[in-house]
């Protein structure tokens, strides 16, 4: 039996490698649609927060598995979150990608300085402008429940480390660290990313956006796809 | 002589398939000892509880084996069955596959038997 301490750099090791190959893949397009819609401004300090976001959900995962001491227990519970997590983030990208052109659909209503408009037309345009740094923050506790072949294997490890718990505190805290040690592994591939795409290194930006924008208006639908058909 | 699911490594189709757990055990030689793998309960399914067991035929190690589960050609990070004797050639332990939200089926469970090496058991699930 391997003690906790192995088990956290076994966990950030993985975190790391998975960060450059799997997380880049299933969630560079999300990456990308923030850095994009930051247009190079705070790309590093916004995704800190989206990462430390991200994080913070990981870690009440990997406690909620460390208490139960079983993986499916928790995650029979959480799987209608996560769908809506998923669905909600293709939204998020979808309303980014036709914001960051202007190609919101009713634009000229949306745009409307003086509408009281509805929580609809609010959210809209909320969704559609997050320039702000710290909303990143929000947004990386709500992307945290996204599923993911990788999150899953450590919290499956996260589970392993509540069975024999002396309570429940201890697999809380041993659950929630070994999450914060994977998450941690994973944000070097990730900024790294963000920060490519944040297009400061680029002289010609339009039609970069104009591209960009189609992209992550198509991913945005992938996962909205993902999210009603899992 | 090999059960009927087993589809020999070298006729595997594209996709690697060469067990098919849903119908019953699959086995593979390994170093003079036949290694056969069973899930339980079945079909086997992503994202619940399930049950490996390895029974081995021959001469068998002085150490229980043990199974990582994995995808082909896709990390998704270290998940180790082990395994408990429940004979002298049965070994026995809980385990979850778990899902790609990617929505690949497609699941490797190597079965590591010391001093003997690794057998692989390439198979779909079902999510």
């Amino acid at each position: 039996m391997l003690s906790i301490d192995a088990l956290y750099l076994i966990f950030f090791t993985t975190g790391f490698t998975v960060g450059f190959g799997h997380c880049i893949g299933m969630c560079g397009p999300l990456v990308v649609s923030f850095s994009l819609n930051l247009k190079g401004k705070n790309i590093f300090i916004s995704h800190a927060f989206y990462n430390a976001g991200r994080i913070l959900t990981y870690a009440v995962l990997g406690g909620l598995m460390g208490v139960a001491g079983s993986f499916t227990a928790v995650s029979a519970k959480i799987v209608g979150l996560q769908q809506g997590a998923l669905i909600a983030t293709g939204v998020l990208i979808v309303v980014m990608g036709l914001a960051m052109n202007e190609w919101l659909p009713f634009g000229k209503y949306f745009r409307r300085e003086n509408h009281t408009g509805g929580i609809f037309v609010r959210g809209f345009n909320k969704l559609s402008a997050i320039k702000s740094t710290y909303a990143y923050f929000p947004i990386g506790l709500l992307l945290g429940l996204l599923p993911c072949g990788p999150v899953y294997t450590a919290l499956i490890a996260a589970a392993g480390t509540g069975i024999g718990s002396p309570n429940a505190l201890y697999g809380f805290l041993s659950g929630a660290g070994l999450m914060v040690a994977f998450g941690l592994g994973t944000v070097p591939a990730l900024i790294l990313v963000a920060k490519l795409a944040g297009l400061g290194w680029l002289t010609s930006r339009r039609l970069i956006y104009r591209i960009g924008s189609v992209l992550m208006i198509l991913a945005g639908v992938v996962y909205i796809v993902r999210g009603i058909r899992s | 002589m090999l059960p009927e699911n087993h589809i020999p490594g070298a006729y595997a189709g594209e996709n690697q398939i060469n067990c098919r757990i849903h119908d019953g055990p699959c086995s593979r030689s390994l170093s003079g000892l036949e290694v056969t793998l069973d899930i339980s309960p079945k079909p086997v399914k992503a994202m619940q509880d399930l049950v490996f067991k390895v029974s081995l035929a021959g001469e068998g190690p002085d150490q229980a084996p043990y199974i990582d589960l994995g995808m082909p050609g896709m990390k998704m990070g270290p998940n180790r069955v082990i395994l408990e004797k429940i004979s002298r050639t049965v070994y026995e332990g809980k385990g979850v596959i778990v899902r790609c939200p990617s929505g690949r089926r497609t699941w490797q469970a190597t079965v590591t038997v010391p001093g003997k090496g690794k057998a692989d058991f390439i198979f779909d699930v079902i999510y």
